[in-house]
């Protein structure tokens, strides 16, 4: 006979699934929540059971948004001839952070992994080219990680881009702001010297 | 360069030993099963952090803690190099049972003066030849043993083959996958181009170094051979490179050290390019130096296919001692020499060029079940340890 009631156990199991907790902080957590104040456990509820409900993938970028289109997407100061393609929505929110990016964006939702099992049909990459083949583009900026999926990625997508003769730029690949020459690694230092430019 | 301190705990049988190592020859003694492998096998692991005998790490932890609640291993060496000290760390911690992994992941630990390191980062730092009885398996055994041995050849003192090794074996992997989800389904087959330029990059990278370092080590090796076999049979190695790269050559310059000079990519490119569709139909990448080959040619005769058991191990003899040479040349610095009861499979004039060839090295471990195989004068030039169950005490001659 387990110690432990159902509820309990059910909601450990749950959470040990979630990336980055085991099956001890998932412990901790559920006795948190037993003796937590019943609102605060019940809003948590809501929050996640919300979570899918009240969201959905903004038919232009696929971004995820709480309406579609997204704001930005909805946004008439931004420009819509600028079109950055990342991996993941969480890198839109990092290059909205930079306050130096005015166009729009495109959510690929991954990157080519065969080992993962991801080809170009498991990710949003028709829809982008269509986007570009409609009109207006002026230029596709394919900010991937500079992995070897993400690299694939943007290779495919250039290549996939390529008839329609628009604009493909890649992010440049260089030493971190505040970093120290000598601890950089060869490969990053290396990019560093390709990409070098006039003063 | 030579080890002058070695600590482990819970390594094999080792449940602790702290041993002071003279700059010379050692001589260890001691009955089979008593841990004379081991301490060898120590040595080897902090030069390449890997174990020359088994695949997984998971058995150097001495089974003896097995059932302590964290299981660990630690080995520490403390290295003499002309460019200065080093000192080098490994901890193997075996890690609580998880649902996915019952049998509970193996964390590993690097420290490289202190500091916590990747394994890349501690190749190098120490450099070994080790020499073993079944040595001549290497010239007999299957192609892999012989690409396995170029690759923990060099990444001992090539730290940039070794990340280009990395590099390859993720694009390969990743390219193997692609083959075979593009014949199991309907998909974009431009999706190879990518894996296709990487697999050339790469690839050309890592054959044209093997190509090299083959080149270096047939010069000492034939050498070597030729005063083995009194002059009587010429030894040649050649590294065949499936990408087809063209003769080696003084190569050009390339101004970024991660990529292979233009002639060598275009000739690996155009090698992938012609076995796309039997790749393609079969789902596996068949060419790259994953499938190169070396082979041990004495007097126009593959000694791997054609040779007796004599010849093999005279030739992985001579291959032995040319690594000494090719490590020493490349690095500036004499390798440690690890010898692991390999008397016993030699004859009399192959056993004493041996240890007249060990008389050049800084330091030198024998292992040995039985001290009368070796001359008495080689004997009263040694330090003798000997080894009983996991513990070391010196011998007083």
């Amino acid at each position: 006979m387990s110690l432990t009631p159902g509820p309990v156990g059910r909601l450990i199991e749950e959470l040990s699934r979630l990336p980055g907790i085991g099956p001890k902080t998932a412990s901790r957590l559920t006795f948190y929540m037993l003796r937590a104040p019943e609102a605060q456990v019940i809003a948590l509820a809501d929050a996640i059971r919300g979570l899918r409900a009240g969201t959905v993938l903004c038919s232009t970028c696929f971004n995820i948004a709480e309406h579609d289109p997204c704001p930005v997407c909805a946004d008439q100061e931004r420009d819509r001839g600028l079109i950055c393609v990342v991996e993941e929505p969480l890198d839109v929110l990092a290059i909205e952070r930079t306050r130096r990016f005015r166009g729009v964006y495109h959510v690929l939702h991954g990157a080519l992994s065969p080992v993962d099992g991801i080809g170009p049909d498991e990710l949003k990459m028709r829809e982008l080219v269509e986007r570009v083949r409609s009109g207006g583009v002026r230029e596709v900026l394919l900010a991937t990680n500079p992995t070897m999926e993400g690299d694939a990625t943007a290779m495919y997508l250039a290549r996939q881009l390529a008839p329609t003769g628009i604009r493909v730029t890649r992010l440049a690949m260089g030493l971190p702001v505040g970093g120290d020459l000598e601890y950089a690694d060869e490969v990053t230092l290396g990019e560093a010297l390709e990409g070098r430019r006039d003063v | 360069m030579y080890l002058k301190h070695l600590s482990l705990t819970n390594f094999r049988n080792y449940a602790r030993l702290e041993r002071d190592f003279p700059e010379r020859t050692v001589l260890v003694q001691g009955q089979n099963a008593q841990g004379k492998t081991n301490l060898l096998e120590a040595i080897y692991y902090l030069a390449t952090t890997r174990s020359p005998i088994i695949a997984s790490d998971r058995h150097l932890i001495s089974w003896g803690v097995a059932a302590e609640p964290l299981p660990y291993a630690r080995l520490v060496g403390d290295v003499e190099r002309s460019s200065g000290a080093a000192h080098l760390e490994v901890t193997l911690v075996r890690e609580p049972a998880r649902p996915e992994n019952p049998a509970g992941r193996l964390a590993r630990h690097i420290r490289l003066n202190g500091v916590e390191r990747r394994a890349i980062d501690l190749l190098g730092q120490l450099n070994v030849v080790l020499f073993l009885p079944q040595d001549s398996d290497l010239i007999a055994g299957a192609p892999a043993l012989r690409r396995r041995y170029l690759d923990v050849t060099l990444c001992q003192v090539d730290p940039a083959y070794c990340r280009h090794l990395q590099r390859y074996n993720r694009v390969l992997e990743q390219r193997n996958h692609l083959l075979r989800r593009l014949r199991e389904r309907h998909d974009d087959p431009a999706q190879l181009t990518y894996w296709d330029e990487q697999l050339a990059r790469w690839g050309a990278l890592i054959s044209r170094r093997r190509q090299r370092a083959v080149s270096d080590l047939e010069a000492a090796a034939t050498l070597i051979h030729g005063e083995l076999t009194g002059g009587s049979e010429r030894l040649a190695l050649q590294y065949e490179a499936s990408l087809a790269l063209p003769q080696l050559e003084a190569d050009p310059a390339t101004p970024e050290p991660d990529q292979p000079p233009p002639a060598l990519y275009e000739a690996a490119l155009s090698a992938i390019a012609r076995t796309r569709q039997r790749d393609l139909a079969s789902g596996v990448t068949t060419v790259g130096p994953h499938r190169d080959e070396l082979r041990f040619v004495a007097n126009g005769v593959d000694l791997g296919l054609l040779g007796s058991r004599g010849q093999q191990r005279t030739a992985a003899l001579a291959l032995k001692l040319a690594e000494v040479r090719f490590m020493a040349g490349q690095t500036g610095d004499m390798p440690i020499l690890l010898l692991d009861d390999v008397m016993s499979e030699l004859d009399r004039a192959r056993g004493q060029y041996l240890l007249a060839a060990l008389a050049g090295a800084r330091q030198v471990v024998i292992t040995t079940t039985d001290i009368e195989v070796f001359p008495r004068e080689f004997v009263r030039q040694t330090v003798r340890w000997q080894v009983r169950e996991g513990t070391i005490s010196e011998e007083r001659s």
